[in-house]
């Protein structure tokens, strides 16, 4: 049965769009942005409506977009492109200004070519790659600065200390409400699936902030009163699935769905579109340094790598934390076709996990429906595997 | 069930491969009955000819099957199982009944190329599948005969006969061809390219075992392992030794599954 507060938070996001149509004819600003390390409370404290963007799933779009850019990108990229190119994303629509940040080299890039066929307004939020080091951690501090008068002067605001601190306050909050969720869907009999607490998460891409962390807080309450507090103890014969890899954007549910349909269960992720961004932000002020301090201590992305050394990586030290929390069982690597900083990164990851007995299973794919049995066949096995029904008497 | 004749419970196996369609009766112990028909474009008549061909194989009729498990890329349409399980945990139960040391599966059927590694019990502890290509798929072998104008079946000898080996660049299906067409009008002898061409797709093989490792004992299932010339490559390649079991290797999973059927068939 479908939680009460989440059909509120279906109906919200229908009435999404119409709500920003009448936002822009009282003269606010929509930001739409496409990245990782893109701080919202900044956008948000200058009065403007943030907006994360990007969808996938949609091989049409994924071909529109190839028109523009090379086959050799990935598909997120290209459906990226795609839906500037048609225009019909109601998002996409009402974005007045496109903020991107440089940590993946193609979505970058990728909005440069927006840019030029498109005309949006563009604004770049430089990363370091070795963001672990004093320079690079002095370097964001000053793109940030830098962003940050660019809106604004978009805005027609100045960042206000005491707006700042009210905005870190609302995105704490919802962080934090996130992270509660998490606990529930994977808890024993759960009333609450991962897939619709990834769902919830993406809604957070476009609600009104303030609206979202107050759904959030009441569905909490309502998981709450229906189902007490979330404990993860028994295993109960599920097959324990946890996601990791690149992005599963909004709208991409093939993976999702063979997982579902071969029997595995879902019990977290560390994807950036998932759980990963509301973990580890510790904002210590209200400043444009507490905020770019606290952004680059985050778990990094993995086109920000530790140079290999897996005993001091975040991301991988926060797997597999993550799948140890979650009672994880197996560890499914998405990887998106083309997106080489997570599929560089598979092997290493295997092995280590491999350490602590988790098994994971590399699902390299596109949005086509062209691998969709290919992919059945492995999950099956896999799910088979954790599930060991394969223990059978061999004796006949 | 029928048990009017002391008859054992039969279990049964069916595997809708996408170019062959087998299955396997199992019984006390014994395999009872098999068939191997080629799969059409309706895959649930074909498992359903498949099982009764067996079936009359065992000279046993349906009524003797207490359960049935069907697997391989037609499993989704087989409304006739009591259950499907994939065809990567078929071959480990199905290599583990007939060579229980088998620690190593090198599956290459129709149209895909496992690597699949089993633990003491023949349980699946890891495997790799080749992505989205039919290189070292039967598939593959098939378009390479029609080539040379000989039958799929003398692939293999031609190999083991060649003197040299003449190196082929490509294992996609389509370079490989006419690669291979340009070779041929070169004038190089077709054993040494036939050889080339398992080589290459022995290396190909090769890389998925450096994801899940080698370790023995190494057994070939899947329709490609009839192919002697595949099979001394891919020794070479991984520098093991290949076990050969005396019972046809495109059986394997169906003759999992029908291990596995008589696992749960038995607690029905």
């Amino acid at each position: 049965m479908v939680l009460d507060t989440l059909k509120k938070i279906e109906e919200a996001i229908q009435e999404r769009p119409k709500e920003l149509e009448e936002a822009k004819k009282r003269g606010e600003k929509v930001v739409g942005w496409l990245g990782y390390n893109i701080p919202e409370e900044i956008i948000h404290a200058l009065g403007l409506i943030p907006v994360r963007l990007g969808t996938g799933g949609d091989d049409r779009l994924v071909e529109v977009g190839a028109r523009y850019i090379s086959t050799k990108n990935c598909v997120f990229t290209r459906e990226t492109v795609g839906l500037f190119a048609e225009n019909k994303d109601p998002y996409i629509q009402k974005s007045d200004l496109v903020a991107v940040d440089t940590t993946c080299i193609q979505m970058y890039i990728a909005v440069e070519v927006i840019k030029y066929y498109f005309k949006i307004n563009p604004l770049v939020l430089g990363v370091p790659r070795n963001f672990y080091l004093p320079d690079g951690q002095e370097y964001f501090n000053k793109e940030l600065e830098f962003f940050t008068h660019k809106l604004e002067d978009f805005s027609g605001n100045k960042l206000d200390t005491n707006r700042l601190a009210g905005s870190i306050k609302l995105y704490n909050g919802i962080r934090k409400a996130i992270k509660e969720l998490y606990k529930y869907q994977a808890a024993d009999k759960s009333p609450i699936k991962w897939r619709e607490v990834f769902d919830v998460v993406h809604s957070g891409f476009y609600l009104d902030r303030e609206k979202y962390l107050s759904l959030l807080k009441e569905l909490l309450k309502e998981l709450k009163e229906k189902h007490g507090l979330p404990v993860i103890g028994s295993l109960n014969g599920d097959a324990r699935i946890f996601l990791s890899g690149s992005i599963i954007p909004p709208k991409d549910t093939k993976l999702i769905n063979i997982i579902e349909e071969v029997g595995g269960r879902i019990v977290g992720d560390d994807l950036w579109s998932g759980l990963t961004p509301s973990l580890n932000v510790n904002i210590k002020d209200p400043s444009i340094k507490g905020i770019a301090d606290a952004y680059v201590n985050r778990i990094p992305h993995a086109s920000q790598p530790y140079i290999l050394n897996v005993n001091t990586d975040r991301r991988l030290n926060n797997l597999k934390q993550l799948v140890h929390e979650s009672k994880g069982q197996g560890v499914i690597y998405h990887t998106l076709r083309f997106c080489d900083p997570y599929t560089f990164n598979a092997n290493e990851t295997g092995a280590v996990l491999k350490k602590d007995s988790i098994p994971l299973l590399e699902i390299h794919t596109e949005y086509s429906g062209s691998d969709f049995e290919a992919i059945r066949t492995r999950v099956g096995a896999f799910v088979e595997l954790i599930k060991n029904k394969n223990i059978l008497e061999v004796e006949t | 069930m029928t048990e009017k004749n002391n008859k054992k419970p039969a279990f049964a196996g069916v595997d809708v491969g996408s170019l062959a369609t087998k299955s396997v009766i199992v019984s006390n112990g014994t395999i009872l009955g098999y068939s191997l028909i080629p799969t059409g474009i309706n895959t649930e008549e074909n498992g359903l000819l498949a099982l009764q061909k067996a079936l009359d194989n065992a000279k046993l009729t349906r009524d003797d099957l207490k359960y049935i498990v069907a697997t391989g890329y037609g499993r989704i349409s087989a409304p006739y199982a009591d259950k499907t399980v994939t065809e990567i945990t078929c071959h480990g139960k199905g290599a583990h009944y007939l060579h229980p040391a088998t620690r190593t599966i090198i599956d290459m059927g129709g149209q895909d190329c496992k690597a699949i590694r089993l633990d003491e019990k023949g349980n699946v502890v890891d495997f790799a599948m080749n992505d989205k290509c039919a290189a070292g798929t039967g598939r593959f072998l098939e378009v390479m005969a029609n080539v040379f104008k000989v039958k799929l079946d003398d692939l293999g000898p031609m190999a083991l006969n060649a003197k040299e080996i003449v190196p082929m660049s490509s294992t996609c299906t389509v370079f490989a061809e006419s690669e291979t067409v340009s070779l041929l009008a070169r004038g190089e002898n077709p054993a040494n390219i036939i050889k080339g061409i398992h080589r290459a797709i022995a290396n190909r093989v090769a890389g998925m075992f450096s994801r899940v490792g080698v370790e023995s004992d190494v057994f070939f299932s899947g329709g490609v392992a009839k192919n002697v010339g595949m099979k001394a490559a891919l020794e070479e390649v991984l520098k093991a030794k290949i076990v050969a079991p005396e019972y046809d290797p495109q059986l394997v999973g169906a003759l999992g599954a029908a291990v596995i059927a008589k696992g749960f068939g038995s607690k029905v």
